[in-house]
């Protein structure tokens, strides 16, 4: 038996590296859950959208692209499915097919990237920043957050693409660490399906929206 | 251990199995997620009342949560003390969520609930 194929034992019977990354992941959740807490807290406040450089009066629901952000959706859940395979892949042993399937989670991963971009040039231009409004604020540290999540385990991801190329990445030790890297990239998503709802589909509700302010949709 | 050497490592026949039975778990599961992200998108066009679909909405978005944290995180799969571990932040963050929500949807709240 190789050195990568021997698992040490744990009191609990739990990898290490796997148990302190669903600590991380539990505290995450707390760290998330405050961003958004916020950010629906101030909504609820302040619900009049924010002015613009020239004074206007602009309004959230008129300023998001519900096409853009159901793609960009779609395309991270497609990226935790490729994940998933990629961890499985490493179980069976097969790396080519790990590497297959890591490198489209990585595209995936850079398109949602693109979007946000897309998405943050998009507001700025439309006189949305963050210090002009409290919405502003919420709304960029929250998504910006998440965005940097992403980011880091694009970068992870590349890295664990590129160290597989060494041979050292097999074995038990290989696929366990394929297995925390896909545990923090499916945190990423889930994440992202609650803002997805809170954050952006919530805004569309009724001709008025919900947060009491009159909001045109012409 | 050379990369040829982890590309032809023999599984164990039983972790091949359970893994190929997974496979086909994930592909069913990636289905049901496009569609209901799918029903959400429609849903917020449809003339009902605002809080029917917020409420459909909050469904949604748990059945996708949990589905993504059992099945593509292996929750349902691992030692149940992971599972807790989860839940104890997620419980924790809700409670955070619920706190706030109630400390700013009533006026005077430190008269209110305890005169």
């Amino acid at each position: 038996m190789s050195a990568h194929a021997a698992a040490a034992p744990t009191s609990t019977g739990i990898d290490h590296k796997k148990l302190i990354m669903w600590l991380f992941l539990a505290s995450d959740c707390m760290f998330f859950g405050t961003l958004i807490s916020t950010h629906l807290l101030y909504r609820k406040l302040y619900p009049t959208g924010f002015t613009d450089a020239e004074g206007h009066q602009q309004f959230i629901q008129k300023l998001f692209d519900i096409e853009l952000t159901s793609f960009s959706t779609f395309i991270l859940l497609m990226s935790s499915f490729l994940m998933a395979l990629a961890v499985s892949a490493m179980h069976k042993g097969q790396i080519a097919s790990f590497r297959r399937n890591v490198l489209g989670v990585i595209f995936f991963g850079l398109i949602f990237l693109g979007c946000q971009v897309y998405e943050f040039t998009h507001f700025y231009q439309k006189g949305l920043t963050i210090q002009n409004s409290v919405f502003g604020s919420t709304f960029y540290v929250l998504t910006g957050t998440h965005g940097t999540h992403v980011a880091i385990g694009v970068l992870w991801l590349v890295l664990l693409y590129f160290y597989s190329f060494t041979g050292r990445l097999g074995g038990h030790q290989g696929a366990l660490d394929v297995e925390v890297a896909g545990l923090y990239w499916h945190f990423v998503d889930i994440v992202w399906i609650i803002i997805f709802t809170v954050v952006y589909l919530v805004e569309y509700l009724g001709p008025n929206g919900i947060w009491g302010a009159a909001l045109p949709l012409a | 251990m050379s990369a040829a050497h982890a590309e032809t490592a023999a599984p164990d026949p039983a972790l091949l199995a359970e893994e190929t039975r997974r496979y086909h778990h994930f592909i069913t599961l990636a289905l049901w997620l496009a569609i209901i992200t799918g029903i959400e998108i429609v849903a917020i066009f449809v003339p009902v009342s605002a809080g029917v679909i917020l409420a459909s909405l909050a469904a949604l978005s748990v059945v996708k949560f949990f589905a993504v944290v059992l099945w593509f995180m292996h929750l349902i799969y691992d030692h149940k003390l992971l599972f807790w571990l989860f839940m104890m932040g997620l419980v924790l963050a809700t409670a955070t969520f619920t706190a706030l929500v109630m400390l700013f949807s009533f006026d005077r709240v430190d008269t209110a609930w305890f005169a």
